[in-house]
C-alpha cells in the first residue's frame, strides 16, 4: 500500500511528461540511460517476488486458480507461466489474436461475456478501447514493480498516468530473408519491395494486418502510415494491389516463429518474432536467414498490460502484471520473446551477458529516431479492403 | 485378405488393391508423421532434433492443455448426445408424418448445412450476448462455456442425425410398428421396442460422426468460446500462430490411441449385439432407394 | 410432428434467430470507428458494396477450388469405396472403415501440420526425392494451389468415401453379373450399370463436400497460404478486421445465396444431363432387342 506513495512521485521525477510523451523521441533512450543506475540494476539480482513480498504481506489477497489471458501468441515463456503458477496455485490461459482489430471486435461483440482477464492491446488503440468502456481502471497500489519500469516507458501520449495501462513490449518492424535465394544485401524497405518483385516473387509473406499495407507503402518514403488522405489511401491501393500483390504467397502475421518450415524466402515480421525463428534454426543454419530493420522508417509500437472489465479475476491479474514486471522474471521474459520489456536496466545486463541476437531487442538511438507509432482511424476500413482485394490479386 | 473372391489376379483388381493401399497411405502419411514428431527433443515441432519423451512428460503435466482437452471432450460428448437424441426423434417424424411442417423443418435443416460456418459463429455469438436468464452466464445450471459449445455444435450436429435417422426410417417398412398398434402396445412402447432398434444403428452413426465434428471444430468455437473452456481445437489454433511446441503432438497422440481405443471397443459391443460398422454407415448413403 | 419439437425448438432458437439478426443487420450500417452496427437507418446499400468485384473474383476462386476439390475427392474416393466394398472379405470391412475414420480424431491443424512437414522444401520427402534423383530443386509445393489442393482433399475425403462406400456396398451383385452375362464388357456394366446405380452416393458426396468447402476458410490456407482465398474470408474480415457488420452480414446473405444457387444448378445440370441420357438409351433400346 505504502508503495503507491513513493513510486508515483518518483516516476514523476524521472520521466519529465515532455520526454514521456513522444515515445518516438529520443526520451526514450534518454530515459533508459537515466534508468541504468546501479540501484536499478541491483534490483536485477533480487529473486522474483522479493519485491512483491511487502505489498501481500500488508494485505493478504486470495488469487484464486485461474487466470484469463486474451493476448498475442508465443508472447509470454512457458517456463514464466508455469513458474508464476507454482508460486501462486494460479492457472493461466490463453487465447491469442493476430491483429489489434481482430482482437477489439472479439471483444466488442462478446460484451464482456467473453470472460477475459488480461489483454495486451498496442498503446495507440488504448484511448478508443478505454472509451468503449472495456478496460479496467489499474489501482497502482496494487503494482509495487510499476517502479521498476523505465520512466520512459511510462505516462505515454495515449494513457497520461498510466490509468489503464502498464508498458508489457515494445518494439519494431523489419523483415528476413533467406540468403539462399536472396543473395544480395537488403537493407530497406525498397530493398524489401524490389526483391519481391524479383527473386522472391511468390515467395514473400506480408502481415495478415490492414494497416501494415498502408505501412509497407509510406515507410518507404519516411511518409506518414496514418494518414486518412484519400489520396494517400488510394496510392497505398495502387501500389498493394499492382506491385505488391501478385508476388505474395502468403498473408502471415507470425512468420518468424514458423521459420523452421522454410515456406518463404522474404518474411515482413516483428522484430521478437523474427528473433524466436532464428534462435529455432540457429543451431542447424545460422547464416541462413538475415534480419534487417525496416528502413529509411519503420512502425514503433509498445503493446501494454490491461485488465478488463468484468475481470472475475482482478486480484490475480494484478499479480502477475506485478510479476512480470520484476526486472528478473522480466530478463527471462525478453529472452524468450526477443522484444525489450521496457523494465530498466535490462540492456545493461544483456550486453553484460552477451545475450545473443540482442541487436534485435535492443535497439540504437537513431534506429529509434526512424520509428514511426501507427493509429486506429478512419483509414481502417478502406485499408480492410484494400487487404481483401489484394488477397484476391494474390490467389491468381 | 480377398478370401472368396473370384478372379484376385486379374489386371484391374490389382489395379484397385493398389489403388486402396495409395489412398491409406495418403490418409496415414500425416498423421504418422505427427505421431513420431511427438517425441521430438527439440523447442519447435516441426525441427527434428532427436529422440525424446520430454515432450508427453511435459504435455501430462500441463494443465491449461489437459483442461482444454477436457473440455473438448465434454462438449463433443454433450452435444452428441444432445443432437442424437433430439435429432433422432424428429428424423423419425419427418420420414413418418411427411406434410407442410415437415417439409419447412426439411428445408431448416437443409439452411443448417448450407450456411458457412463462419456465419454461423458470429450470428451465435452476437445471439449469445444478448440471451439473459437461464442461456445467460449466470444462470444456475450449467457452466457458461460449456452450455456455448454444446449449443454451438448441436446445432450442425442435430441436422446431420435428423438427416441420416430420417434416411434410415423412408427406406423401413411401417408394418412392425402397425401390427404392434394393432395389438394395442402403447405409443412409448412401440417406440422403444419396435422402432427404436431399427433405427438405433443410423443414431450410432449419428452419434459418432457429431461426436467426431464437434471434436474438430474449430471456428464456431473459437468464436462462442469463454475464457476457462477453451476447447482443444482453438488451443491448437491458438499456438499454431506462434512457436509450435512437441507436446501439442504428443497430446494429439494420446487423444488419438484413447479414441481409437474406445472406437474399437464401441466395435466389439456392437459386433456382438449383431451390428456392423457398414450396416451402421448404411444409413450414410442420404435417401432411400 | 410433436417429436421434432426440441429439435426444431433448438434450430429455432439457436439458428433461425441468430441468422434473422444477420439479415436484419445486413439493412443496417457502421456508425462509427468502435461501433459496429447501427440499425436506425435501413438500406440495401451493403448488398451494392458487398456484390463488388472482390467478392466476384473472390467466390469464382473459391468455386475453383472446391469444385476441383469436389471432383479430386470423387476420382480418388470412388476406386477405393469400390475396392473396400468388393474387393475386400467382409468380415474386414467394417474394421477398415473405421481405420479409415482414424484420421478424424487427431486435430485437423495438427493433421494439416504433418502435411507441412512432409512437404516442406527442408522435408524428408524432399530430401529423399533429391537424392534420389527425380527432382533436382527442393519441394516447392507449400503455399501454392497444389497445396491447396492437397489440403482440401485431404481433410474431405472421408466424407466422400463414407456415403458412396454405403451404395456400392449395399448394391445387388447379382445385377453386374446379369449385365455381365448379357455380354457387356466390365466398362460398360460400369457405366450403364454400376455407376448408375451409385448415383444417389455420388450427389450425397459431393453436397457434402462441396457446400461446406465453399464457406470454409482455413483448411486451404494453412497449407495454401494466399493462394486459397476463400469467400469465407470476406466475411471474417469484415467482422474480425473492420467490424462492419451490416457489411459483413451482407457478405454472408450474398455468400449463402450464391452456394444455394451453385448447388441448384448443379442440381438442374445434372437433372438435363440424365434426362438426355435416359432419351438416349431408350432409343437404343429397342435396337438393343432386335
Amino acid at each position: 500500500m505504502n508503495s503507491k506513495d513513493t513510486s508515483i512521485p518518483a516516476i514523476r521525477v524521472l520521466a519529465p511528461t515532455a520526454t514521456a510523451m513522444r515515445l518516438s523521441r529520443r526520451g526514450f533512450l534518454g530515459g533508459m540511460g537515466i534508468a541504468a543506475t546501479g540501484a536499478l540494476l541491483s534490483a536485477c539480482a533480487a529473486t522474483p517476488g522479493t519485491s512483491v513480498a511487502p505489498a501481500a504481506a500488508a494485505a493478504p489477497v486470495q488469487l484464486g486458480t485461474e487466470l484469463n489471458f486474451f493476448n498475442w501468441a508465443s508472447y509470454d515463456d512457458p517456463a514464466t507461466v508455469k513458474s508464476y503458477t507454482t508460486k501462486t496455485g494460479v492457472n493461466i490461459r490463453l487465447d491469442v489474436y493476430n491483429s489489434n482489430e481482430e482482437a477489439i471486435a472479439k471483444l466488442g461483440a462478446a460484451a464482456g461475456t467473453g470472460g477475459y482477464d488480461i489483454f495486451v492491446p498496442t498503446g495507440v488503440y488504448i484511448p478508443q478501447i478505454a472509451q468503449a468502456g472495456l478496460l479496467e481502471k489499474l489501482d497502482h497500489s496494487k503494482l509495487p514493480n510499476l517502479a521498476k519500469v523505465d520512466p520512459a516507458f511510462l505516462n505515454q501520449a495515449w494513457d497520461k498516468d498510466n490509468t489503464y495501462s502498464v508498458c508489457k513490449d515494445w518494439g519494431s518492424t523489419g523483415f528476413l530473408y533467406d540468403t539462399k535465394v536472396i543473395k544480395r544485401d537488403l537493407k530497406t524497405w525498397s530493398d524489401f519491395v524490389d526483391a519481391m518483385q524479383n527473386e522472391a516473387s511468390g515467395k514473400t509473406s506480408i502481415m495478415d494486418s490492414p494497416n501494415y499495407l498502408a505501412g509497407l507503402y509510406a515507410w518507404r518514403t519516411g511518409m506518414d502510415w496514418t494518414s486518412t488522405d484519400a489520396g494517400f489511401l488510394d496510392d497505398v491501393e495502387k501500389f498493394i494491389l499492382n506491385d505488391v500483390a501478385p508476388h505474395i504467397n502468403a498473408y502471415e502475421s507470425y512468420p518468424g516463429a514458423a521459420l523452421a518450415q522454410g515456406k518463404s524466402a522474404l518474411m515482413m515480421c516483428w522484430n521478437g518474432d523474427a528473433r524466436q525463428g532464428l534462435m529455432a534454426v540457429h543451431a542447424s543454419d545460422p547464416e541462413r536467414y538475415r534480419w534487417v530493420l525496416g528502413a529509411p522508417t519503420t512502425e514503433l509500437w509498445m503493446d501494454n498490460w490491461t485488465i478488463l472489465k468484468g475481470a472475475k479475476h482482478l486480484d490475480a491479474a494484478y499479480s502477475w502484471i506485478n510479476y512480470v514486471l520484476d526486472p528478473v522474471v522480466s530478463y527471462k521474459e525478453l529472452q524468450f520473446t526477443g522484444y525489450n520489456t521496457g523494465i530498466a536496466g535490462l540492456r545493461e545486463k544483456a550486453k553484460a551477458d552477451k545475450l545473443p541476437l540482442s541487436e534485435m531487442i535492443f535497439f540504437t538511438d537513431q534506429q529509434v529516431a526512424t520509428f514511426k507509432s501507427g493509429a486506429l482511424n478512419s483509414g481502417t476500413d478502406r485499408l480492410v479492403q484494400i487487404l481483401t482485394k489484394a488477397k484476391a490479386a494474390s490467389a491468381k | 485378405m480377398s478370401r472368396g473372391r473370384p478372379t484376385p489376379t486379374d489386371g484391374v483388381s490389382i489395379g484397385l488393391w493398389t489403388w486402396g493401399i495409395i489412398v491409406f497411405i495418403f490418409l496415414f502419411a500425416p498423421i504418422i508423421t505427427i505421431v513420431v514428431y511427438s517425441f521430438n527433443a527439440g523447442r519447435t515441432l516441426v525441427v527434428w532434433d532427436g529422440f525424446s519423451l520430454d515432450p508427453y512428460v511435459r504435455a501430462m503435466a500441463d494443465p491449461t492443455m489437459a483442461s482444454s482437452v477436457l473440455t473438448s471432450i465434454k462438449a463433443a460428448l454433450g452435444s452428441a448426445a444432445f443432437a442424437a437424441v433430439i435429432g433422432t426423434l424428429a428424423g423419425i417424424a419427418a420420414a413418418r408424418r411427411p406434410g407442410k411442417w415437415a417439409a419447412v423443418f426439411l428445408v431448416v435443416v437443409t439452411l443448417v448445412l448450407i450456411t458457412p460456418e463462419i456465419v454461423d459463429a458470429i450470428a451465435l455469438l452476437i445471439w449469445f450476448v444478448r440471451m439473459g436468464g437461464p442461456f445467460g452466464p449466470d444462470n444456475q445450471f450449467v457452466d457458461y462455456g460449456l452450455m456455448r459449445l454444446w449449443f454451438g455444435h448441436a446445432i450442425f450436429s442435430t441436422a446431420v442425425v435428423v438427416l441420416i435417422v430420417r434416411a434410415r426410417v423412408s427406406g423401413m417398412d411401417e408394418s412392425l410398428e402397425e401390427a404392434a398398434a394393432d395389438l394395442y402396445a402403447p405409443p412409448w412402447r412401440r417406440f422403444r421396442q419396435i422402432t427404436l432398434p431399427l433405427v438405433f444403428p443410423a443414431v450410432m452413426v449419428g452419434f459418432l460422426l457429431s461426436f467426431s465434428l464437434s471434436l474438430d471444430n474449430t471456428i464456431i468455437s473459437s468464436f462462442v468460446s469463454v475464457a476457462g473452456s477453451t476447447p482443444w481445437p482453438v488451443y491448437v489454433f491458438s499456438a499454431v500462430r506462434g512457436t509450435l511446441r512437441p507436446e501439442l503432438a504428443s497430446m494429439s497422440t494420446v487423444m488419438l490411441l484413447l479414441t481409437v481405443l474406445s472406437l474399437a471397443a464401441v466395435g466389439f459391443v456392437l459386433r456382438r449385439g449383431g451390428g456392423s460398422s457398414s450396416e451402421l454407415t448404411q444409413a450414410l448413403a442420404g435417401g432411400k432407394q | 410432428m410433436i417429436p421434432a419439437l426440441p429439435a426444431g425448438l433448438l434450430l429455432t432458437g439457436f439458428f433461425l434467430v441468430p441468422i434473422g439478426f444477420i439479415i436484419f443487420y445486413s439493412f443496417g450500417y457502421k456508425p462509427g470507428l468502435l461501433s459496429s452496427i447501427g440499425v436506425d437507418r435501413l438500406s440495401l446499400d451493403r448488398y451494392g458494396e458487398a456484390l463488388n468485384d472482390t467478392f466476384l473474383l473472390t467466390f469464382g476462386n473459391t468455386l475453383q477450388i472446391a469444385l476441383l476439390g469436389t471432383a479430386l475427392c470423387l476420382f480418388i474416393a470412388y476406386p477405393f469405396a469400390y475396392w473396400l466394398s468388393h474387393h475386400v472379405a467382409s468380415r474386414y470391412r467394417s474394421t477398415l472403415l473405421a481405420v479409415v475414420l482414424v484420421p478424424l480424431w487427431t486435430n485437423f491443424l495438427l493433421r494439416t501440420i504433418g502435411w507441412q512437414i512432409i512437404l516442406s522444401g527442408d522435408g524428408w520427402l524432399s530430401k529423399a526425392l533429391m537424392s534420389a534423383g527425380i527432382i533436382h530443386q527442393p519441394l516447392n509445393i507449400l503455399f501454392t494451389r497444389d497445396a491447396v489442393e492437397i489440403g482440401v482433399v485431404y481433410n474431405y475425403l472421408i466424407f466422400m468415401i463414407l456415403p458412396l462406400y454405403v451404395v456400392l456396398e449395399r448394391m445387388d451383385p447379382s445385377l453386374r453379373q446379369a449385365s455381365r452375362d448379357l455380354g457387356a464388357g466390365r466398362l460398360r456394366t460400369f457405366l450403364q450399370v454400376t455407376f448408375p446405380l451409385s448415383m444417389p452416393g455420388v450427389v450425397a458426396g459431393c453436397l457434402l463436400v462441396f457446400v461446406p468447402l465453399c464457406g470454409d476458410y482455413i483448411t486451404a490456407s494453412i497449407l495454401g497460404g494466399a493462394s486459397a482465398n476463400m469467400a469465407g474470408q470476406l466475411v471474417a474480415a469484415q467482422f474480425l478486421m473492420a467490424q462492419n457488420w451490416a457489411l459483413g452480414s451482407a457478405t454472408a446473405v450474398v455468400l449463402i445465396i450464391a452456394i444455394i444457387m451453385t448447388v441448384l444448378a448443379a442440381g438442374a445440370g445434372l437433372a438435363i444431363v440424365t434426362a438426355v441420357l435416359r432419351a438416349h438409351r431408350s432409343v437404343t433400346l429397342p435396337g438393343a432387342v432386335n
